[in-house]
């Protein structure tokens, strides 16, 4: 997979504003974060929300 | 006699009985018959049969046994059920709590399923097609006790045991029980629609409340939601609109709902309607199924449909083996729930059912099982070689929400609902005694039949947030200085580089080992003495409110479990004393306002305990051997009842 990727001018502003905002020391590094997110999102599955709803279906948390 | 008693004594008994040979005096036959009445408990059944009450049950014992049954750490339904299938402990099957934990991230998660998404998506106008469709693995893992009887030939019928959706592959016919989904994938969100006010805007997430608008014409509109169209690319939810037109007159209703007319009068449940959710036009859609139940009218109306089961006529997902094994039910016995928790137990503790609602719906869940039951007994008698398993749920959602009705030490206790509708929990046990008397009446008295159960039942009068205690005790650090007492989750909150415990899940506590967690803090060198540490507080913790113990018995995970899947499991098992429970908050990873708190629910029995304060019960027309069994022992005792060989992973053992 190649690991240079084109932003668009709107998106490449808002990639600097986030920069900023987290104190992240370079573009990389916030996407590394991004795509870190992302993947434990994937990886953990259920996430609470849905979690809580089954629970709460089952009738054990109300 | 009384409950503590009772199991005392129950060990006594056994161990006082000569052993006697299987079936003695009765040529072995080839037949079974097990009873899975889930949260049966040995102590009311013995108050009950102590009374003459429970005839069947008495007669069935006074040929073999009656005892308590040792259930699992913990005692939670998919744990004991999972046991009763692999013939193991936990840690060979791998399942430890309702929730397990994802070490890489904290985040909870579901123990008996994982759903992988569908992936490799085309879009094609305004619809994603997945090349590769997802679908949900089941957790459970190594072999179910009947894969070895159908190696044998030797036909088995498993009827809703729970830690079986999707249902594990088998030439058998099995349905999948508790675990089994809605179509919206969730276990059960109802939907009400209300003339009140008040009440339709209330708070009764995740399920729907909407105001009831009766127009000029006495008609009202309303509309089920489906499942989300993740064919779509914008992936709204799929919905199917419908028309009441209201009599008050005659108290009575006409519920119009694609092309279908239902008739109802008030207090009445409908038929169960079948419902298409179109997906793609034409071309791709999900029946799903649901019951309405006219709850009121006239001077309020208010409309309860219940959550939509997976039809099992044309099922959406794999919930039997064969697959027609739902249908074949379905066209012999009528439509029937699908959900492995069908009583809404949610509906009466957020209060849009009463006491009077719920036992209703329980009554009629209770009525469908049993025409279940039927048709698959008849099929049992007509074998000449067979197993039957059977489930009933209705024992164990009904004692949880029925408890308080008898416990004038709850605080939820109501004395005029108390006065109106305590008799339920004894008469839920007489209508199981009359299934069984059913039962034994249409079989050869020379077949095996055990009654059996997963776990018993306690009252649940105190919620505990043991990651409250873990701040307190400060093994947990959160990054907020003014967290402590505010309702916020340690999965955003927690120092977790600084923290070196938590607890997730109904029973389990975790450390936060350096190499396993994300953020571990606690070195492998460290671990075994912070077990014990850990161990002595959480059983020398006590409630200030009145100073009685919390924690009867920390379970540490690995004295206790085989090591096969043990990484999934807590360090620590909680084995909550009589009268507590882990707290609704605690379970999730929030904390509350203080470590121990009153529980003002319906819900209001439980057994996610220590499980020597909730046994299980067994009951058979045989005798066993040795001291009180434990759950994990039934499937060695089928298998060696019909000649096969313990396998070298069952760690459970022959009764026989």
């Amino acid at each position: 997979m190649s690991s240079k990727v084109k932003l668009s001018k709107e998106a490449d502003q808002k990639a600097a504003e986030i920069i900023a905002f987290h104190g992240y020391s370079s573009l990389e590094e916030l996407v590394e974060d991004l795509i870190s997110k992302e993947y434990d999102k994937i990886k953990s599955g259920d996430n609470k929300e849905e979690l809580a709803n089954k629970l709460s279906g089952l009738g054990y948390i109300s | 006699m009384k409950r503590r008693d009772f199991l005392i004594s129950s060990g006594t008994v056994l161990a006082a009985a000569p052993f006697l040979n299987f079936g003695a005096g009765a040529p072995l036959g080839k037949k079974m018959l097990v009873l899975g009445f889930d949260g049966m408990d040995p102590g009311i059944v013995s108050r009950l049969m102590g009374r003459g009450e429970l005839p069947n049950m008495q007669r069935l014992s006074g040929r073999g046994v009656f005892t308590m049954m040792n259930s699992t750490i913990p005692p939670q339904s998919p744990v004991a059920w999972g046991s009763f299938i692999s013939g193991a402990d936990p840690g060979v099957f791998g399942i430890f709590d309702f929730v397990h934990r994802d070490p890489k991230t904290y985040s909870p998660m579901f123990s008996m399923t994982e759903t992988l998404p569908g992936s490799l998506m085309v879009n094609i106008g305004r619809y994603r097609i997945p090349l590769k469709s997802g679908h949900i693995v089941l957790k459970r893992e190594g072999p179910a006790f009947w894969d070895y009887l159908e190696e044998r030939d030797i036909p088995v019928t498993i009827f809703k045991v729970p830690t079986n959706y999707p249902p594990s592959a088998s030439h058998q016919r099995t349905l999948s029980g508790m675990g089994t989904p809605d179509i919206l994938g969730g276990y059960g969100i109802y939907s009400l629609y209300t003339s009140d006010e008040n009440e339709s805007q209330a708070d009764m997430s995740p399920n729907n409340v909407y105001y009831a608008y009766i127009d000029e014409n006495n008609v009202m509109e309303g509309q089920i939601e489906g499942p989300k169209n993740d064919l779509v690319r914008e992936g709204e939810n799929v919905v199917v609109p419908f028309k009441v037109y209201v009599d008050n007159k005659h108290k009575t209703a006409r519920i119009d709902i694609q092309g279908k007319e239902i008739l109802i009068a008030e207090k009445e449940y409908s038929d169960w309607v079948e419902i298409e959710f179109s997906m793609i036009s034409h071309l791709a859609s999900i029946t799903g199924m649901v019951r309405f139940y006219l709850m009121e009218m006239g001077g309020k109306f208010r409309l309860y449909i219940s959550p939509t089961h997976i039809s099992p006529r044309d099922p959406a997902v794999p919930i039997s083996t064969p697959s027609g094994y739902s249908r074949e039910l379905a066209d012999k016995v009528g439509l029937f729930h699908t959900i492995g928790l069908p009583a809404d137990t949610k509906a009466l503790s957020q209060g849009a059912f009463s006491m009077e609602n719920y036992i209703t719906q329980s009554l009629s869940v209770f009525d469908e099982s049993c025409r279940l039951f039927d048709y698959e007994l008849q099929r049992f008698s007509g074998q000449k070689q067979a197993l039957l398993f059977f489930y009933f749920s209705s024992l164990d959602q009904g004692q949880h929400m029925f408890w308080a009705l008898n416990d004038k030490e709850h605080p939820y206790y109501h004395p005029e609902e108390s006065r109106k509708f305590a008799y339920i929990t004894d008469e839920m046990y007489r209508k199981f005694d009359r299934v069984l008397g059913k039962a034994l009446k249409s079989i050869d008295p020379a077949i095996p039949v055990l009654v059996m159960s997963d776990h018993g039942f306690g009252p649940f009068r105190r919620g505990v947030n043991v990651n409250n205690w873990l701040v307190q005790e400060g093994y947990l650090k959160l990054s907020v200085a003014d967290g402590v007492g505010e309702e916020i989750s340690i999965l955003g909150y927690a120092d977790w580089p600084a923290s070196k415990a938590y607890a997730l899940g109904l029973n389990g506590l975790y450390l936060n080992m350096k190499g396993r967690e994300k953020e571990g803090a606690v070195a492998p060198g460290e671990r075994r003495k912070l077990l014990e540490e850990l161990k002595a507080k959480l059983e020398a913790l006590v409630d200030p409110k009145n100073g009685q113990k919390v924690i009867s018995c920390a379970y540490i995970s690995e004295d206790n479990f085989s090591k096969n899947f043990i990484d999934r499991a807590p360090d620590i098992i909680l084995g909550f004393d009589r009268g507590y429970r882990i707290s609704d908050k605690s379970a999730l990873g929030t904390l509350g306002k203080e470590v121990v708190s009153d529980n003002m629910n319906w819900w209001s029995g439980d057994h996610c305990v220590d499980p020597k304060k909730v046994p299980a019960s067994f009951i058979a027309n045989f005798k066993i051997q040795g001291q009180v069994p434990g759950i994990q022992d039934v499937a060695p005792t089928i298998l060696k009842y019909f000649g096969i060989a313990k396998p070298a992973q069952m760690t459970g053992k022959a009764l026989i």
